[in-house]
């Protein structure tokens, strides 16, 4: 898995991880943490792990990522100097997001007043199956969007873009549905 | 986790803060307080207390619970504190005005109830604002929404502070402070800490936040906002110098309040100027009601400011003065108060109501559980009676100031009437509405615990249970 050498660029393969069934988030949250001040992580996933990028930009790292043989991916995520380590996901977030698969549907509701993305996003849901994606950007953190989120059993996990002004939400269709 | 849920007892304190709003307007009809009486009298001093501290704080803070989990996107901190709260509030400022029955001679009770009354508001207002920064402070980076509404909580601590120890001075138990002379030296701090820094301020700090929303306006930037903040703080905190200054043995004189006023001033033009931009670079170019009502409101805030200093400084004279105060007490507070409960009382109704329904078919929409434009003629109503009981106090016409009372009290209860209407979804059709006992009391929210089930701790590093 990880090779603890003290050098320059450290290795995370989650690859075993993902075929054991478990949850490589952690790990590599944990390999992230144990970064000395300059050194790079590269890790090798079976796919291109996007939601990670975001996470990773927020947390002062630049990406650059080259597809390996079989399918893998590989992604050097190395510090850029002067970005001031950030939070990366809202609390809340489901640590899982960055194993979902790509959001099948998307919705644009910068320009829409509350309540009305929380409308858009739980009608969307309705038509969604278990396990299917959705992401929506929008102006503001929908906080009264997660409550009715977990009560119905989706996932979510978002942020705000570099900027804070975009807040960009990822739903995963949980099974539940509307009360009643 | 960034999430909010319903203020369970929001609606309570908005539904004592109107209930107050119609006594004081109904006993200014009846012609008790100002003008009939002097300034200092207790007759003014009731209807004073009865709207500073019954009508505009606790509607303040029945916003402020509801809204400031929202705008830093944390659950309220000690949300059982909001029943003992509002308890102590309403307990408080009855006895209060029982105190200063007393004093003017209306009824025999002993006036140790005054200070009673005293230290019921502040431990009331400790309650809430114990609730208020715990949750403020919760959320960091400290944002400048964040800033305005603790130097107003802060305002509002030494409001009740002094309002405590002139209780107990009016009662004849000030011997405590010796020779130091507070009343009336201090009675103007007292009023600019209340009105200009805990309702003030505070309206200053949320509406920034709530217009940008309500009006799909972009944030306004923070060095049109930041200087807003200073000089208003500036003022304030001269103020509060100003209440403590005969505790140093320094006599704090007419230009100690002017310069403490004119700071305010200055701060109150800077913001409402920001208003402004906010309403012309709006992207939702058809105002809703709450924005529409509002604009009377912020009118009267812009007159009011332009023309204190001037009465100030020519000498205008009580009536004058009066005039201004109850055009900004009456026509920008109280206006701006009602015209943004109409939107939170609508919101609220139908977050509670539909919110768990939505997706499952057509639900309405929040503007949909407001009556238009009846609710408008209201507030023309309202407004209209502001503007000529503005008028009457500047030229002294008691009887016109009792009939402008009267028009404004018309207006209050045709308002408060539509915000019932809305609780008890009176504009959803029957079929619509959800059945009798899964609609919202009208009193408190059906407020239950939210939790996610895949959420355990703060942190984004713990895997999934």
């Amino acid at each position: 898995m990880s090779t603890p050498e003290p050098s320059p660029i450290r290795e995370l393969d989650v690859r075993p991880m993902l075929r054991a069934g478990e949850e490589p988030f952690q790990a590599i949250m944990e390999a992230v943490g144990a970064l000395q001040p300059g050194e790079s992580l590269r890790l090798v996933a079976p796919f291109r792990p996007v939601p990670l990028f975001s996470v990773m930009a927020n947390r002062g790292f630049a990406a650059s990522d080259r597809a390996l043989d079989g399918g893998d991916w590989e992604v050097v995520f190395s510090p850029v100097a002067g970005i001031e380590a950030e939070a990366g996901l809202a609390t809340g977030s489901s640590p899982s997001a960055m194993s979902w698969g790509d959001p099948i549907e998307e919705l644009d509701l910068v320009d829409l007043e509350p309540p009305e993305p929380m409308v858009r996003i739980l009608e969307a849901l309705e038509d969604l199956k278990p396990g299917d994606v959705l992401f929506a950007l929008l102006a503001r953190e929908p906080v009264f969007l997660f409550p009715e989120l977990a009560k119905r059993q989706h996932e979510w996990a978002g942020n705000f873009d570099a900027s804070g002004t975009a807040y960009r939400l990822l739903v995963r269709h949980g099974g539940g549905r509307a009360h009643k | 986790m960034p999430m909010a849920s319903l203020s369970r007892w929001t609606m309570s304190y908005f539904a004592a803060a109107l209930a107050l709003l119609l006594a004081a307007e109904a006993l200014a009809v009846a012609g008790i307080g100002y003008p009939a009486a002097g300034l200092g009298e207790p007759a003014t001093l009731v209807l004073v207390h009865l709207v500073a501290v019954g009508w505009l704080s606790l509607a303040m803070a029945g916003a402020l619970l509801q809204f400031v989990p929202v705008l830093v996107s944390r659950p309220l901190a000690f949300p059982s504190l909001a029943l003992p709260a509002l308890t102590a509030l309403i307990a408080g400022l009855l006895l209060l005005t029982a105190g200063f029955a007393t004093l003017g001679g209306w009824i025999d009770a002993p006036l140790d109830i005054l200070p009673l009354g005293g230290a019921s508001l502040l431990s009331g207002f400790a309650l809430l604002g114990l609730m208020l920064v715990a949750t403020l402070l919760t959320a960091r980076p400290i944002a400048l929404f964040t800033r305005f509404v603790l130097v107003g909580l802060a305002c509002l601590a030494a409001t009740a502070l002094s309002g405590a120890a002139f209780s107990a001075l009016l009662s004849g138990r000030g011997g405590w402070l010796g020779t130091i002379a507070l009343l009336p030296e201090g009675l103007p701090f007292h009023a600019l800490l209340g009105l200009g820094g805990w309702l003030g301020l505070i309206a200053f700090g949320v509406s920034y936040r709530l217009f940008v929303m309500f009006m799909m306006a972009p944030e306004p930037p923070a060095r049109d906002v930041r200087p807003v903040l200073l000089l208003a703080s500036l003022g304030l905190g001269l103020a509060f110098a100003g209440l403590a200054a005969p505790f140093a043995g320094i006599e704090p004189g007419a230009s100690w309040v002017a310069t403490a006023l004119a700071l305010l001033v200055l701060a109150g033009l800077l913001y409402g100027r920001g208003i402004l931009a906010l309403y012309s670079a709006r992207r939702r170019k058809a105002l809703e009601i709450n924005m529409l009502a509002s604009i009377p409101a912020f009118a009267a805030l812009g007159l009011g400011l332009a023309l204190l200093p001037v009465a100030v400084i020519a000498r205008a004279g009580d009536g004058s003065i009066a005039a201004l105060v109850f055009l900004l007490a009456f026509g920008w507070l109280g206006g701006l108060t009602l015209a943004q409960l109409v939107k939170i009382v609508s919101f609220v109704t139908w977050l509670e109501t539909y919110a768990s329904r939505l997706g499952r078919g057509p639900a309405p929409r929040v503007g949909d559980l407001v009556a238009m434009p009846r609710t408008g003629w209201w507030f023309l109503l309202y407004y209209a009676g502001v503007a000529f009981g503005t008028a009457a106090l500047a030229i002294g016409a008691t009887g016109g100031f009792r009939l402008s009372m009267a028009v404004c009290l018309a207006g209050t209860i045709g308002i408060a009437a539509e915000l019932i209407r809305i609780r008890r979804l009176s504009q959803i059709k029957a079929a619509d509405r959800p059945p009798a006992h899964e609609r919202p009391r009208l009193f408190a929210a059906r407020a239950e615990e939210r939790r996610p089930d895949h959420v355990h701790t703060g942190t984004i590093a713990h895997p999934r249970a």
